[in-house]
């Protein structure tokens, strides 16, 4: 039985059938089973691998990720009574924003709510963000890697300007800067120091998880 | 021939004397220096105060908009026509100032569609208009919100025609200024509510996506319309459906929901026998043959940084589309080599232009394209791109 809901989960998720995947998780509310939901986070999570695989491989498109994304964010608020919700700050945190001068913001959120529902702290600082703003958050949060987002090459010289600044501080565990965005390409990742370029959000998610496990 | 004769040919998909260049200028960052003309920064104005209750209540007039937009965009046809472009894209916006405490400026503008849209300021001091964030989160909101906006719809409209009447007598003898109804149905559908809830509303409630749908069209077409009143013989219209590496939305949701608008529209223009070119930012090789069947005439844009080559285009649509546009923004035309330059507009000449239907222009503008990388395309354009062509075929 509680395989099968477990199983729907996963499934209804890939099938992108909102109703289904609350309904199986309302079940596991129902039953007050603390060790189902915990199953449960695990089983969405495997569904998001996929859908992740699906758009990188261009099966999927922004539209399935975003819906799955939604999805995923609806069961999870419905099983979050019933999870241990550890420490927030304990929880690998990702800093992201848009660089300087950019308002392109749907790159952006799609990453953050992508990495929030992968089980990462995300901590979205919006559009148009100072450099100082950025290096904050950095130091606040300690995260795996501070996201910039940028679409715009009048704003890229803001990319530099964050690693430069993200440089110059000492902190305890590695914090590194990715960057993605239609203005960014590998060349110019590489010419300004920064860590990686992200040409997708599976691919940026991937990178910061591995990133995660080396710290 | 004349600049007008050849726009006209090559919408025909035929050989012109030579390739025309179309100017995608917009930004006063590009016009200024052209002109020599000071920025403007309406931003810093409003954020130091210095501007008096009676000018704050003028800025908030659609008089004092509608002059200081089309001194905007006058300023940009000068421009386009002083570096010798054939043609140029002309939008016109309708905007109202709006105090909001929630930004640190204290003022906004909102569109009559139900955007908010920030003023700021581009690296050269001068003032910018940015699309921020929605205000129509919920069907409920957005309802309430056009029902509220009925009449600000039709002075837009009224605005629209004046604006485009106005534009081809100050300028229609010397550039061919080509007006552009935009935001187009699908932007003006999602921005004004968010992209991740119009997407949940595509799987939920597709009777009220198909709602708004229909609503936008009649709006559209209304603008478009419009537009064409200026007797300008050839349109642009558009949506962004594609983004760096393919379609924003699966391109069968796309026509599900759109396909028919789409349609509506290029029927409205051809029944006034006028031409439509179509725009698009990104990856939209999926969309090409839709597009075809839509009844679109033509392409603008086609960004070379989200893959788009026009050889390939070519290859996939052949001379259904006449093509225009393919030079890069993000490096080419900011700081590219003179050499450079000339290099990809031989290879967009020879890739696009043999047998008519390709406008060269830049992919699209912003404020660091150099008006001097601009001559040189220019330039290039008159020297390669002479029909018969010489180039050899890439
Ligand atoms: C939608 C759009 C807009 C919308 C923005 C809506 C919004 N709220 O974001 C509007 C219409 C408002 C707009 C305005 C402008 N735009 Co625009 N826009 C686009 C467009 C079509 C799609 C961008 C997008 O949202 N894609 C969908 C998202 C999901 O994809 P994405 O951003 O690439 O993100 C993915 C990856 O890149 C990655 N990613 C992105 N960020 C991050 C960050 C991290 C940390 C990670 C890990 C991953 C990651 O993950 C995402 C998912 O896989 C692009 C075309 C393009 N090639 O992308 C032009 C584009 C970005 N725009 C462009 C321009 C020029 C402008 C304007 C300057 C136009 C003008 N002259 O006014 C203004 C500028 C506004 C400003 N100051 O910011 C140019 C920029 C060119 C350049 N090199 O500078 C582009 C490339 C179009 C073109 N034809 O060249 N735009």
């Amino acid at each position: 039985m509680s395989q099968e809901i477990l199983q729907q989960i996963r499934e209804q998720l890939l099938e992108l059938d909102l109703d289904a995947t609350v309904a199986a998780a309302r079940q596991i509310v129902d039953q007050g089973d603390k060790k189902l939901a915990k199953s449960a986070v695990e089983s969405l999570t495997q569904g998001l691998e996929i859908v992740g695989e699906r758009f990188q491989s261009g099966e999927w498109f922004l539209n399935e990720l975003v819906y799955a994304g939604e999805i995923s964010r609806e069961v999870l608020d419905l099983l979050s009574p019933l999870l241990e919700t550890g420490d927030e700050s304990t929880q690998d945190a990702i800093v992201v924003g848009t660089v300087a001068h950019d308002l392109h913001d749907l790159g952006k959120n799609i990453f953050g709510s992508f990495a929030r529902s992968a089980g990462f702290r995300v901590i979205d600082l919006g559009v148009d963000i100072p450099v100082e703003q950025f290096v904050d958050a950095a130091r606040e949060y300690q995260p795996i890697a501070v996201g910039l987002s940028c679409m715009l090459t009048p704003a890229a010289q803001g990319i530099e300007s964050v690693v430069l600044a993200i440089r110059e501080q000492e902190f305890s565990v590695p914090v590194r800067v990715i960057a993605g965005g239609a203005a960014v390409t590998q060349e110019l990742v590489t010419s300004v120091g920064a860590d990686a370029f992200a040409p997708d959000a599976v691919t940026g998610l991937n990178q910061i998880r591995a990133w995660g496990e080396q710290r | 021939m004349n600049f007008k004769q050849r726009i006209l040919k090559t919408m025909q998909h035929e050989e012109p004397d030579r390739v025309p260049v179309m100017g995608l200028i917009l930004d006063p960052a590009t016009t200024n220096r052209v002109l020599g003309k000071e920025s403007f920064n309406l931003a810093a104005m409003l954020q130091s105060g210095e501007l008096d209750d009676a000018t704050l209540k003028a800025l908030q007039s659609d008089e004092t908009w509608n002059q200081t937009y089309l001194s905007t965009v006058s300023d940009s046809l000068e421009s386009a026509a002083r570096l010798g472009f054939d043609a140029n894209w002309v939008i016109y916006s309708y905007m109202q100032l709006q105090p909001d405490p929630q930004t640190s400026l204290g003022w906004v503008w909102h569109d009559p569609y139900g955007r908010v849209w920030e003023i700021g300021s581009d690296n050269h001091g001068n003032t910018t208009t940015n699309y921020a964030r929605g205000l129509c989160t919920t069907p409920q909101k957005w309802e309430a919100w056009v029902e509220s906006k009925r009449e600000v719809f039709d002075r837009m409209i009224d605005s629209v025609r004046a604006f485009h009447i106005d534009v081809v007598e100050k300028f229609g003898d010397r550039i061919y200024p080509i007006g552009y109804a935009a935001p187009g149905v699908f932007e003006n559908c999602w921005q004004p509510m968010g992209f991740p809830e119009f997407t949940r509303l595509m799987y939920q409630d597709p009777e009220f996506v198909h709602r708004i749908v229909a609503f936008h069209t009649e709006l559209y077409l209304r603008f478009i319309n419009a537009v064409m009143d200026s007797g300008v013989e050839v349109v642009l219209g558009g949506d962004d459906v594609g983004q760096k590496t393919g379609p924003l939305v699966r391109p069968a949701m796309i026509e599900k929901f759109f396909g028919n608008s789409y349609r509506e529209i290029s029927q409205c223009v051809h029944d006034r026998g006028r031409t439509l070119i179509w725009h698009s930012c990104g990856n939209i090789y999926q969309f090409l043959d839709m597009y075809v069947d839509w009844g679109i005439d033509g392409i603008i844009t086609m960004e070379p940084t989200a893959g788009m080559e026009l050889k390939k285009v070519r290859e996939q649509i052949g001379h259904k589309l006449v093509l225009i546009g393919n030079l890069d923004i993000t490096r080419l035309l900011v700081s590219g080599s003179k050499e450079e330059v000339e290099q990809a507009v031989k290879k967009a000449i020879a890739d696009a232009g043999p047998g008519g239907g390709y406008v060269l222009s830049a992919c699209h503008s912003h404020s660091e394209v150099d008006p001097e990388r601009l001559k040189w395309m220019i330039d290039a354009a008159h020297r390669f791109g002479q029909y018969p062509l010489s180039l050899p075929a890439n």
